[in-house]
């Protein structure tokens, strides 16, 4: 005698109307991709608790550097008429948007370690679709936390320079040129090392030298022979300098647009790189 | 609608694939089965544009997975051997954002995900983090993301691995319906009865190379024989039993153990000669099964000789 527990028949499997799905796509336009791939990305500025550390960042930021850096408004060489604060914001500024690039790079090796990106690479995208969202997400996060800087510093720090409310948005699209070039080559280190931590030493070593051998928090002119020759050419002097030149109302045309076509440059050389590397498998 | 012509795939010294063709006519699918390791996984990526073959081509929907590997992408899904979900995402943003990629507006993607979690099984738990999801759950998440933009041609590699038996048949009916719709599915599976109820056609892989190929009864065909299998009753009618077999020209073993003897047979007609030579042995009988041979049979036999023919 042998008992059977499972009936000959099995009921007949639940018939689901495929057609309810709908019809077949074949992809969206890359500028669509690019723009639902950008809100995914910027899910963070919905959220409280991940946007609030970006903003204390830049009010730590700019707290320490006026107490710390403040004497340096007496020495002698210091322009006249302008006050300390005046002087050090456009160097935050230019200091966060820095920072913002190198993370682009991070943010972007997060992305790459994703589950759906290889549902992604198997779909009809545009290659640079990943890339240019992450690109426009940090940007619009670090027009936030720039804009939020401005604002403390006027409402806590006594930000008030020459060149009006015109000029400190100026210091800021300056601010966000140069986080949008720097988040170019980091993203294009990221897919071609596609190692987080290599990438978090190159971003420290290249920030904090360029940043101190600048003239983001001393003018250069107090500097010894060697660093103040470095000063001169390394590029976030000149970025300063047109951040600063547009907030106290006193920048030239060359020294806004030089800057300007160096970032310009910077992502027509890393960009296709980066593309490059991301469709490495 | 996908062609497979002398394949390879190197990585470094580890040859994944060693020229592998075959084809899967529009509106079919195909069984890819093999062992741990035998390249399954490589070939799927292949023909799903993630991998460069190092040799030989492939065309999927007509189109070449290397050259015109956008036209490739803009018709395929593909269900990978590990999910490939956001996990940060609720299920539903996942479907979402893959609708609104693939080019269905706001409104034409909610009302399609909405569907899709339906069928999946998913409704109750959409709105949570996939991150929180169990493994069958995720499964269904990665399906369904699979079919999400109506694919001519999917790929499934091993897509019923983890799931429960109610998730499994869902997913063979489903796969039984995209046929019907006319797509070509390409799966892969360690679960013989799968490959054996689903596909129309079998591939055999072993260590990159095709060890067989052909429909699932052709396969069973070249290794196995039918048998069938009486229980005797009470009595020992065990020695009879045989005795009337053999003067019938035919040949069984006695299992004491079980009480039953067993007597292969090349077509049904033969057991009504077998139950006749019991009755002649004044046999009760208790019961009565025809054994087909399995996949599993073949698979074990043509890896058995596959072994001793390389040694
Ligand atoms: N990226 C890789 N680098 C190096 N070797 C690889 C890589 N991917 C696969 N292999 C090797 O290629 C061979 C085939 O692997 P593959 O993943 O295609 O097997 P499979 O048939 O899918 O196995 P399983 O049933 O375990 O999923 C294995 O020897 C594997 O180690
Ligand atoms: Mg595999």
């Amino acid at each position: 005698m042998s008992t059977t527990l499972i009936p000959a028949t099995a009921p007949p499997p639940a018939r689901v109307d495929l057609s309810g799905i709908g019809p077949p796509l074949h992809g969206a336009g890359a500028l669509r991709q690019v723009l639902v791939l950008s809100g995914r990305s910027l899910r963070v500025l919905r959220e409280p608790a991940l946007l609030v550390p970006n903003l204390i960042e830049p009010f730590l930021l700019l707290l320490l550097f006026s107490q710390v850096f403040r004497s340096l408004a007496q020495v002698p060489s210091f322009p006249d008429g302008v006050s300390y604060i005046d002087y050090l914001l456009p160097a935050v500024l230019i200091s966060m948007g820095m920072t913002s690039g190198v993370k682009s790079g991070l943010l972007l090796s997060t992305d790459l370690r994703n589950g759906v990106i290889t549902r992604f690479r198997t779909m009809p995208l545009w290659t640079g679709a990943v890339l240019l969202a992450r690109s426009f997400a940090d940007a619009a996060l670090n027009a936030v936390e720039l804009l939020f800087l401005l604002v403390i510093g006027a409402l806590l720090f006594g930000y008030a320079p020459a060149g009006g409310i015109a000029g400190a948005l100026g210091a800021m699209l300056v601010a966000l040129s140069l986080a949008w070039s720097v988040g170019w080559v980091f993203m294009a280190l990221t897919t071609l090392l596609r190692r987080p931590e290599s990438l978090q030493q190159i971003g420290g070593m290249l920030t904090f030298p360029l940043m101190f051998a600048s003239n983001a928090f001393v003018t250069t002119d107090g500097l010894p022979t060697w660093l103040r020759a470095f000063a001169e050419v390394n590029p976030l002097t000149h970025a300063i300098n047109a951040a600063r030149g547009l907030a106290l109302g006193a920048a030239t045309p060359s020294m806004v647009l030089w800057p300007l076509c160096m970032c310009a440059v910077t992502v027509l050389v890393a960009a296709p790189v980066a593309m490059r590397g991301f469709r490495r498998p | 609608m996908i062609e497979v012509a002398g394949l390879t795939k190197a990585f470094g010294a580890t040859r994944a694939l060693e020229g592998v063709s075959f084809t899967v006519p529009e509106g079919t699918v195909l069984g890819l089965i093999g062992h741990n390791g035998a390249g399954k996984t490589s070939l799927i990526n292949i023909l799903s544009t993630l991998l460069p073959p190092t040799s030989g081509t492939a065309r999927v929907a007509g189109y070449d997975v290397v050259r015109q590997g956008a036209q490739v992408r803009a018709r395929i899904g593909l269900t990978g051997q590990f999910a490939s979900i956001d996990e940060t995402m609720s299920g539903r943003d996942n479907l979402i954002l893959l609708a609104r990629l693939l080019g269905a507006g706001r409104r034409a993607a909610a009302s399609r995900v909405a569907y899709l979690l339906e069928i999946f099984r998913l409704s109750t738990v959409a709105n949570r983090a996939a991150r929180t999801y169990s493994g069958g759950m995720r499964r269904r998440l990665d399906l369904a993301a699979s079919i999400v933009g109506r694919p001519q041609v999917i790929f499934l590699d091993e897509p019923t691995t983890g799931l429960d038996p109610e998730a499994r048949h869902d997913a063979w009916d489903l796969v039984q319906q995209l046929v019907d719709d006319g797509t070509t599915v390409l799966l892969t599976t360690q679960y013989l009865e799968e490959a054996d109820r689903l596909a129309k056609s079998i591939v055999v892989l072993a260590a990159g190379r095709v060890l067989a190929s052909g429909t699932p009864a052709q396969l069973k065909a070249e290794v196995g024989e039918r048998s069938v299998t009486v229980v005797l009753g009470d009595g020992a009618v065990g020695p009879a039993a045989l005795a009337a077999l053999e003067r019938a020209n035919l040949t069984g073993t006695y299992d004491r153990a079980r009480r039953s003897v067993t007597v292969p047979i090349h077509d049904a007609a033969m057991v009504a000669e077998v139950v006749g030579c019991m009755n002649e042995a004044g046999a009760r009988l208790d019961g009565l099964t025809v054994v087909e041979p399995t996949l599993d049979d073949v698979y074990l036999s043509l890896k058995g000789s596959a072994a001793t023919g390389s040694e």
